[in-house]
């Protein structure tokens, strides 16, 4: 009898153990550990009338956090009777923990975003103040890049402020490499065959890709979309405004895609390596690939984790066009502004809040922000990094910035971009089916069906 | 009149009943409070969640009766989780068991020469899930893997598989890992309850002319069953609800291929933005490891009384 009673208490337990796991929702177990963060994201009771305002960001890698810290110091020492308190989480945890958050109806004053689709959810479900006024006041909103404004308007109305970075993606390569194997840089189509069947031949995996985390892999779904037709095929698609997921050029771009992988131009298992532990980047400082299409700030990344590569071997040039596209070639991929800061609602002093946030991009941090390797989002930045400058240089001559298309698509719609996209790298969707399957679940969403 | 409480008076005994009941109640209160709010209520919230369409932020949730539940019962990618959570629970429970029981009879029969290995033995299970999920994502890695060269400079070259990128290669890799996380714990199960058994029957059953392994299955096994069946209870309900070494290596991809229902719903619930339909999700999994674990329950218990 002895067993019955342990087996029913033990599997009672374990019961137990896996209603509290499913029902806490599995807090990610998978990612960085969270700074020991208190839960200070309610309005916390003011004392002696002091002011106080919550702040979220997510800029834990140095210097990040000084670069919000002495503007917030700055502000403070300005403004006594107004207490801020900043709370730094890790990117993923972050994500989680705004939507409950929000959900819970206790979020911080101030919130990053990435702009686009996730946040005019959080817009659309009334959990954005907005900015209008305070950005068209004194035209402060000149301030900034146009391109930048773009990723946080919806409804003609302005709901964040572009703080921190510019990133695009661009396509990297190893330049001893190229040299070695007598190529140039890849400016036309024709050039990148030449470079993917030599490097082939030679044993070195033309692009390296770690395509377990998707997105790194949706870049060359998207550039292939805008260089075959332009960024309004994405946008008509998008914004449902007579556009299809299955307009011919995302299949066409699928297509390329397969064939791509069908040269063998990817490192060998991409679906299954992960970009944030570094395992396409490793390929590139090992010499094992040759080139990689990734956001500009894999110049900050190298730097800080291979200077002697960043040095010698990094460079990089624009996607080259595809001889029938009718995209123009300076387009670029990418988002300019991004993390943009928010205002709740529930914040009791949205005007202090602002009047911090214009500290957080003041020409003291925008010049912080170059120095540590950043592009602020604000007209006429330069530095004095060259491969910085380039990108600037990109950014400014290019017709149109495409925003990621899962920071530009619904949350939901995000989803299955990526998952349909890694299924075409994977070759277990042909074009036209994942074309359908994005098409599908965008009629759903908008309720078209 | 026959027990031997009959000495005490009918009244007082009463009243040391309540006093008992009392301070039972007052001593579990603590825990019962605890429960509902972090247990209970929760679970409550998910299932009335399941029939609402609510992204997790919007002040409003949209009741859609059981809109979430048709979906559920057509959408293939949940099915295919359905199914690699049985896969697991296949393997884990036929990996699993059997090398942890190999392990503690070794480490049983082994005595103090062998302290050493019950150490080494057991330090799979004391490392985070998350650093073996790094670690193991490393050794898998196609180009420097640990694995993979090793293969290669074995000779054994054309065993070497896309470890985490191919589909049909993906869910075996990581029930590799999970089973080599989990069978020390199996293995300290089987190791106590062993060292439970009194030596006397050994030494009677080898008087009685037994050899080893009569000794094993016909004595040893037939005494053990009871943590056997806890054991696989345990693993059973751990590979249904497992989440965190698929979500570190793989994230359920690619294209779903190691996809569970715990990273299916978290992916629904919070990179979605579906709470509803990630509610229903997760009730489902509640109900599915709910009805199997009750029935192998139901069935465990049927049969121990069968043999008692």
């Amino acid at each position: 009898m002895k067993t019955r009673k342990t087996s029913t208490f033990v599997s009672m337990m374990a019961l137990l153990a896996a209603l509290t796991m499913i029902l806490s929702a599995c807090v990610p177990a998978g990612v960085a550990p969270q700074p020991a963060a208190s839960d200070g994201a309610a309005a916390p009771a003011a004392t002696d009338g002091e002011k106080v305002i919550t702040m979220w960001h997510i800029q834990t890698t140095e210097p990040g956090p000084q670069l919000i810290q002495q503007a917030v110091d700055r502000f403070m020492a300005d403004n006594p009777g107004v207490k801020v308190e900043v709370e730094a989480l890790q990117n993923d945890p972050f994500k989680t923990k705004i939507k409950v958050a929000m959900g819970a109806g206790n979020p911080p004053c101030i919130f990053p975003s990435w702009g686009g689709g996730p946040l005019y959810e959080y817009v659309k479900s009334g959990q954005v103040t907005d900015l209008t006024p305070y950005m068209d006041a004194d035209n402060y909103k000149d301030r900034f890049v146009p391109a930048s404004l773009s990723n946080v308007t919806f409804d003609d109305k302005i709901w964040g402020v572009p703080v921190e970075n510019s990133a695009v993606a661009v396509l990297f390569y190893n330049k001893p490499l190229f040299e070695q194997y007598g190529l140039n840089a890849p400016a036309t189509w024709d050039d990148l065959m030449v470079a993917i069947e030599t490097f082939k031949a030679n044993d070195i995996a033309p692009f390296a890709l770690a395509n377990k985390t998707k997105w790194t892999g949706s870049m060359y779904f998207m550039y292939l979309v805008d260089r075959l037709g332009g960024p309004e095929v994405f946008k008509k698609a998008g914004t449902r405004t007579g556009g299809t997921f299955e307009d011919p050029v995302f299949i066409e771009a699928g297509k390329r895609l397969q064939e791509l992988v069908n040269a063998g131009a990817f490192s060998e298992g991409f679906n299954g390596l992960d970009y944030d532990t570094g395992q396409s980047r490793q390929l590139m400082y090992a010499g094992k690939a040759a080139m990689e299409l990734m956001g500009s700030w894999n110049i900050s990344t190298a730097k800080g984790e291979n200077p002697e590569f960043y040095e010698k071997n990094l460079d990089f040039v624009a996607f080259p066009a595809l001889p029938d596209g009718k995209g123009d070639p300076n387009n670029v991929v990418g988002t300019v502004g991004d993390n943009f800061y928010s205002i709740s609602p529930t914040c009791a002093y949205p005007e202090e809040a602002f009047k911090l946030l214009q500290y957080i991009i003041d020409d003291e941090s925008v010049k912080l922000r170059g120095e540590a390797g950043k592009i602020p989002p604000v007209k006429g930045f330069t530095t004095d990094d060259p491969m910085l400058q380039k990108v600037i240089g990109m950014i400014e001559a290019a017709p149109s910035v495409q925003l990621w298309y899962d920071q530009y698509l619904p949350p939901e719609l995000g989803e299955v971009h990526k998952d349909t996209s890694q299924a075409l790298f994977g070759l277990s969707m042909t074009p036209e089916e994942a074309a359908k399957a994005q098409e599908d679940a965008a009629k759903k969403f908008y309720g078209e069906q | 009149m026959t027990t031997s409480t009959s000495s005490t008076p009918p009244k007082r005994r009463r009243r040391w009943r309540t006093e008992y009941a009392l301070t039972a109640f007052l001593f579990l209160l603590p825990t019962f409070i605890f429960l509902a709010i972090f247990v209970v209520w929760p679970i409550a919230a998910s299932i009335q969640l399941s029939f609402t369409e609510w992204n997790g932020i919007s002040p409003t949730q949209k009741p859609v009766g059981g809109a979430n539940w048709v979906r559920l019962m057509s959408d293939g990618v949940f099915w295919r989780a359905f199914r690699n959570n049985l896969v697991i629970v296949v393997l884990s429970i036929l990996i699993q068991l059997p090398i942890g029981m190999a392990l503690a009879v070794l480490l049983d029969r082994g005595g103090r020469k062998f302290n050493l290995f019950k150490t080494v033995y057991f330090f799979p299970l004391l490392m985070s899930t998350v650093a073996v999920g790094i670690l193991f994502k490393y050794i898998y890695d196609p180009q420097f893997g640990m694995l993979t060269s090793g293969l290669r400079a074995l000779g054994l070259g054309f065993l070497v598989q896309d470890w985490l990128g191919d589909t049909d290669v993906v869910l075996f890799s990581v029930i590799a890992v999970i089973c080599w996380q989990f069978i020390p714990f199996y293995m300290i199960i089987f190791y106590a309850a062993l060292t439970g058994i009194p030596a006397e029957l050994r030494e009677a059953a080898f008087i009685d002319g037994a050899t080893e392994s009569n000794y094993f299955w016909r004595i040893v096994l037939p005494l053990l069953r009871g943590t056997i069946s806890t054991a696989a209870v345990l693993s059973l309900i751990g590979s249904l609800k497992y989440f965190d070494l698929i979500w570190v290596m793989t994230e359920g991809g690619p294209t779903n291929a190691s996809e569970l229902m715990a990273t299916y719903m978290y992916k629904k619930a919070f990179q979605s933005y579906e709470m509803g339909y990630g509610s229903t999700v997760a009730t489902a999994l509640f109900v599915i490891v709910m009805v199997i674990a009750l029935s192998v329950l139901f069935v465990t218990r049927r049969f121990s009384e069968e043999n008692e």
